[in-house]
């Protein structure tokens, strides 16, 4: 909403340095975003350079058909010759003058120089050319009466600042100038001007416009008003100004008058041409099956049931709140004006704006909710204006309408507030904020103003308003605690060792987007922003793999990259996401696996590994654990040697046995020994472990496998896996016999079993 | 008097040893120092030629006196020596200190997770818990029970990743306000951070995919100080000691009153800048007392409890602490950026 400070103050004479008033207006009742100082710059007396001059001469240029030279008295004793493009005027007008050296709002600074021949002295200015409207066909020409040499500033608002508000959603009676003084008025204290149109009174004409509303549910209210002998005009300086201030196109006086009264008060009007419509009937009714109409932006649109039109006997003439139709749209021949000031529900036009993806400013009003009390001065406002503008008479009127809403009344305690707020304010202060907001007392309760209506329905809605005058005195507090709940979860724990000993391995953390374009899954989006952005992943690696590829373009050394998210699986009515971590680094397989069995390590788990088949992976070097994938990628998934892993972390964490048990390792010494086996090549190394494991039992504390060799030694086909072994008890020291015992357990186990044949040193 | 009596007596063994010290206090280096031990202590010495006659214990105690002594006396100046010379040694090897040391692996925390772990930090300081909640949502916890009224914009498919009729992207960590509220009994203090999804366009200020934090608090008598004085903690955690803090009165379905926070500019301190847009302050989120409406939603008696929520995005806390320009830089994994948090 932007909100010029010189139309605010027609309503609230607000004279506090504008910071203070953003600042207030901030933090109690819509974000001011900014503020647009707009039209003539101000600084080193620019608008001394702006005066009102009167044309003593005009006559055709010398030397160019399309020019008069012109005299213009500026109030210097001697008149300034000026060369000017427009033939709008003659002797005797009174026009703007911009002096050589005025800069204008654009930033040209104007000079004095020859045009054709000619020295113009100075420009006469048209109305674009100090941003008061859009039209550059002529010169303005101003009501005589100023005096020649009069600052021009103070004939035009050369100058104005502009509020850029931005009302939240429960707020739309800030969505009007008005509103917006309301709300200031009950901010700083001070008085407010009576609603703009809510006085007028006088003639009411006899005539009925005729207007039948079939669903008061989606409009409360209707009010038709009747124009004959309209004149379809540009509309007059002032008015063209405040809707360009107010962003809005000037285009001619009827239609700016509907957009200058939904701007000042912040209910939208519509205005058609009567003549269009047939049997010059209003019917406000829902959309039929299959009708379409075109809007005034030439879309045909194709109406559901659900759309409340405005139609007259035959057709759709509007969509109510949204848009009129291009066939009743008033025209430069306009004669004949039916004006409507209705008041719409939200939940009808926020369903056919949203369908139709159709937002207008007229939608955005209706769609937060307007007081239905507000049609009735925005029609006399409306009235006031087109009679004046354009000489039209006001023949025939219709109010039609439901029960309006009465003011809610809400039972209200005091006591609550300073209880919410957290900082006392006296009931006799809180009714005093209270009623400068429009809200009456009663006994125990508040009665609503009908503009608030909607937002303020319950106690603690009364006790916002009281809040939002309160912010800047609310102390810091901390809650009292009877209950704590400050740890970590064991999972949680267990995470940030993962997330710590990744970095320590020197793997740099990256996130990714958790939606792919082509995952297999049932959780696709139908309508993605971008194909990249579709699908729920179902795993990490492949993003990650796509943010490792973009380093390796980069030139980047040294990639190790991992990324902890979740992933989406299939899983009935939502998915089962799950936490995973996975990473990417060079290296070949057993790189990566130290990598996997460090992970394992950090969180006191032992890993199993066996041979695996992904497509992502390389065919012979990839393994599982109970908690995911590890391997060399696949070299057309990544060219080179690249390790990859991705772990499912509640399975990970299953495995840990943190906190792990103290075992006793000193008093008892271990006993160390060297075994080599010689096994058929097929025989994997860790089925040789697990076999040890189970034939030695606990006593068997630690093996590892130190060396693999092939050669003459041990024969074609063989192998031989040498393991450096520690027998210990917790209870004993073992002796030779003992460790001879134990040794001759694993190597019978792995003879039977593997063929397996022990190397004697 | 024997041959040996006569050889005892022969030398003056004051002399001697006063002499063999000196000789081997004067040792310069190991040879001087093993010839003057060779001379006084070795086989062919004086010294060693009396002892093998002595007979007599008198005589006996005196040499031995001497020979120890002499020993000891040679040993203390050899570990003189050999420190002498390690010293050298030392001395000449210097190395330029200047040149880089080994670059050994190491990696990098991505600033998001940093600054998660700063507020998690923050809140279990504070006595919460921290937990995550589902990603994909149904309407019901999305919105409803958020008590977002029916034509709030969030509820558009323009706004809001929908997969069906009932089924949406959360659109922020606030459903972990019900789910929480449902789980248990207040008092409840909790903080929830995870991913959330906004249908909008891809641009330097905006990713379709970012972080919030959520918290809420539910006790008896809570009130909206309480709010500020859990903000201003939380803020300063992340932003320095000496930030501010102001309230500014904002809408949300599930809150009232609502604010958002606003933190003083660390660039101005609250002159105005162009990170703060000249106002001397930053925002931070959005926060308010829980709305009664959703205490009735989910069973829990508005009257006996009170509480506040708040939520907040990470993504541009990490921006602010760490002055990161652009948000897709946090999405695209390259290391040149990375490496340096
Ligand atoms: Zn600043």
């Amino acid at each position: 909403m932007r909100v010029p400070l010189s139309w605010l103050r027609e309503y609230v004479p607000i004279e506090v340095p504008l910071g203070e008033l953003t600042e207030r207006l901030s933090v109690a009742s819509a974000e001011v975003e900014g503020v647009e100082r707009i039209g003539v710059p101000e600084a080193d007396g620019n608008l001394e350079r702006f005066r009102v001059g009167r044309v003593l001469e005009a006559e055709k240029h010398p030397n160019a058909d399309r020019l008069q030279l012109c005299r213009v008295d500026v109030g210097e004793g001697e008149p300034r010759q000026i060369v000017c493009g427009a033939w709008n005027f003659g002797p005797g007008a009174t026009v703007a003058v911009a002096l050589p050296g005025a800069v204008l709002p654009g930033g040209l600074e104007l000079e004095r120089r020859e045009v054709r021949g000619e020295l113009s002295d100075g420009m006469i200015l048209a109305e674009d050319e100090v941003e008061l409207g859009p039209d550059h066909a002529g010169i303005m020409v101003l009501a005589d009466g100023p005096e020649p040499g009069t600052p021009l500033v103070e004939v035009l608002p050369l100058v104005d600042d502009v509020l850029l508000l931005e009302p939240t959603g429960n707020r739309p009676d800030l969505l009007a100038v008005y509103g917006v003084a309301r709300e200031v008025a009950a901010l700083f204290d001070m008085p407010l001007a009576d609603v703009p149109g809510g006085q007028s009174s006088g003639h009411v004409p006899e005539g009925q416009v005729e207007v039948e509303v079939d669903d008061f549910e989606a409009c409360p209210r209707y009010i038709g008003r009747l124009f004959e002998n309209v004149r379809i005009e540009p509309s007059p300086l002032w008015l063209k100004s405040r809707l360009l201030v107010a962003g809005m196109r000037p285009i001619a006086n009827v239609v700016d008058v509907t957009n200058y009264v939904m701007v000042a008060l912040g209910n939208p009007l519509h205005a058609f041409d009567f003549e269009t419509l047939h049997g010059g009937k209003i019917v406000v009714r829902r959309a039929r099956k299959g009708e379409e109409m075109r809007t005034l932006d030439g879309v045909e649109r194709r109406l559901e049931p659900e759309d409340l039109l405005i139609a007259d006997t035959e057709r759709a003439i509007a969509l109510a709140g949204i848009m009129g139709g291009e066939e009743t749209e008033i025209g430069a021949s306009t004669t004949t004006v039916l004006l409507e000031a209705a008041n719409f529900e939200p939940f009808t036009i926020f369903k056919t704006s949203e369908r139709l993806r159709l937002r207008t400013e007229g939608s955005n009003r209706w769609e937060k909710g307007v007081d239905p009390y507000l049609a009735a001065p925005a029609a006399a406002l409306a009235t006031e204006l087109l009679v004046e503008l354009t000489g039209a008479t006001w023949t025939a009127q219709s109010d039609v309408h439901a029960d309006l809403p009465e003011r809610p009344v809400v039972c209200y305690r005091p006591e609550r507030a300073d209880a919410v707020i957290g900082v006392a304010t006296p009931v006799d202060d809180q009714h005093a904020l209270l009623a400068r907001l429009g809200f009456e007392r009663g006994d125990d309760t508040v009665v609503v103003p009908t503009w608030r209506a909607r937002d303020v329905t319950r106690e603690i809605d009364v006790v916002e308003e009281i809040a939002r005058f309160r912010l800047e005195e609310v102390p810091f507090t901390l809650p009292v605690r009877r209950a704590m709940f400050g740890t970590l979860t064991r999972e949680q724990q267990l995470r940030r060792r993962i997330e710590d000993a990744l970095v320590g391995l020197g793997f740099s953390e990256t996130y990714t987007p958790s939606l792919r374009p082509d995952d297999e899954t049932d959780w696709k989006l139908p309508e993605p922003i971008a194909v990249e952005l579709t699908a729920l992943r179902t795993s990490l690696l492949p993003s990650l793999v796509e943010a490792v590829r973009r380093n390796v373009d980069a030139g980047a050394e040294q990639i190790a990259l991992f990324e902890l998210a979740r992933i989406y699986l299939s899983n009935g009515e939502l998915p089962n996401e799950r936490l995973h971590v996975a990473g990417v680094a060079p290296g070949g397989f057993a790189r990566v696996k130290g990598v996997v069995q460090a992970l394992y390590e950090v969180l006191k788990a032992g890993a199993q590994f066996e041979r695996a088949d992904h497509p992502l992976f390389h065919p012979g070097k990839t393994a599982r654990t109970s908690a995911g994938i590890v391997g060399e990628l696949n070299p057309r998934i990544l060219d080179g040697e690249w390790g990859a892993f991705e772990l499912d972390l509640e399975s990970l964490f299953a495995e840990s046995r943190e906190p792990v048990a103290y075992e006793d390792v000193i008093t008892y010494p271990a006993v160390r020994q060297d075994l080599a086996f010689v096994v058929p090549e097929q025989v994997e190394a860790g089925e040789l472990v697990a076999a040890a494991r189970e034939a030695a039992g606990p006593q068997l504390r630690e093996v590892e496998i130190f060396d693999v060799y092939r050669g003459e030694q041990v024969g074609e086909g063989k192998k031989s896996i040498a393991f450096s072994v520690a027998f210990q008890s917790p209870e004993r020291t073992l002796s030779d016999e003992d460790a001879a015992a134990l040794r001759r357990q694993i190597a019978d186990a792995l003879g039977e079993r593997f063929g397996a044949v022990l190397r004697t040193a | 008097m024997t041959e040996n009596e006569a050889t005892v007596a022969a030398v003056d063994w004051e002399a001697y040893e006063r002499e063999a010290s000196a000789a081997v206090a004067a040792a310069s280096g190991p040879t001087e120092l093993e010839d003057a031990r060779v001379g006084y202590l070795g086989r062919k010495s004086e010294l060693a030629q009396a002892l093998r006659g002595v007979r007599d214990r008198e005589s006996g105690m005196l040499l031995n006196g001497i020979r120890e002594r002499l020993e000891a006396a040679v040993t203390q100046r050899e570990r003189t020596l050999e420190g002498e010379e390690l010293d050298r040694r030392l001395r000449e090897e210097i190395v330029d200190v200047t040149l880089p040391g080994e670059r050994l692996p190491l990696g990098h925390l991505h600033p998001i997770t940093q600054v998660r772990r700063i507020v998690e930090d923050a809140f279990l300081g504070l006595g919460y818990e921290i937990r995550d909640d589902r990603e994909v949502e149904t309407l019901e916890y999305n919105f409803d029970k958020l008590a977002f009224a029916p034509t709030h914009p969030a509820r558009s498919p323009r706004d809001t990743f929908f997969f069906d009729e009932s089924h949406v992207l959360r659109t922020e960590t606030s459903p972990s306000q019900i789910h929480a509220l449902e789980e248990h009994e207040p008092p409840i203090y909790m903080v929830s951070i995870g991913r959330v999804y906004r249908r909008d366009a891809i641009t330097a200020t905006r990713y379709p995919i970012f972080h919030q934090f959520e918290g809420l608090a539910v006790d008896e008598g809570i009130t909206l100080a309480d709010l500020k004085g859990t903000l201003l903690h939380v803020m300063r955690a992340l932003y320095g000691p000496e930030r501010r803090i102001r309230f500014r009165t904002h809408f949300f379905p599930f809150t009232e009153p609502s604010i958002e926070p606003d933190v003083s500019c660390g660039i101005c301190d609250g002159a105005g800048c162009r990170t703060c847009k000249h106002t001397g302050w930053i925002e931070m989120g959005g926060a308010g007392v829980v709305d009664p409406q959703v205490f009735e939603n989910v069973g829990v008696d508005p009257e006996r409890w009170s509480g506040f929520a708040f939520g907040c995005g990470l993504e541009r806390a990490a921006q602010l602490r760490h002055d990161i320009p652009d948000i897709r830089l946090l999405w695209e994994g390259d290391l040149r950026v990375l490496r340096q948090f």
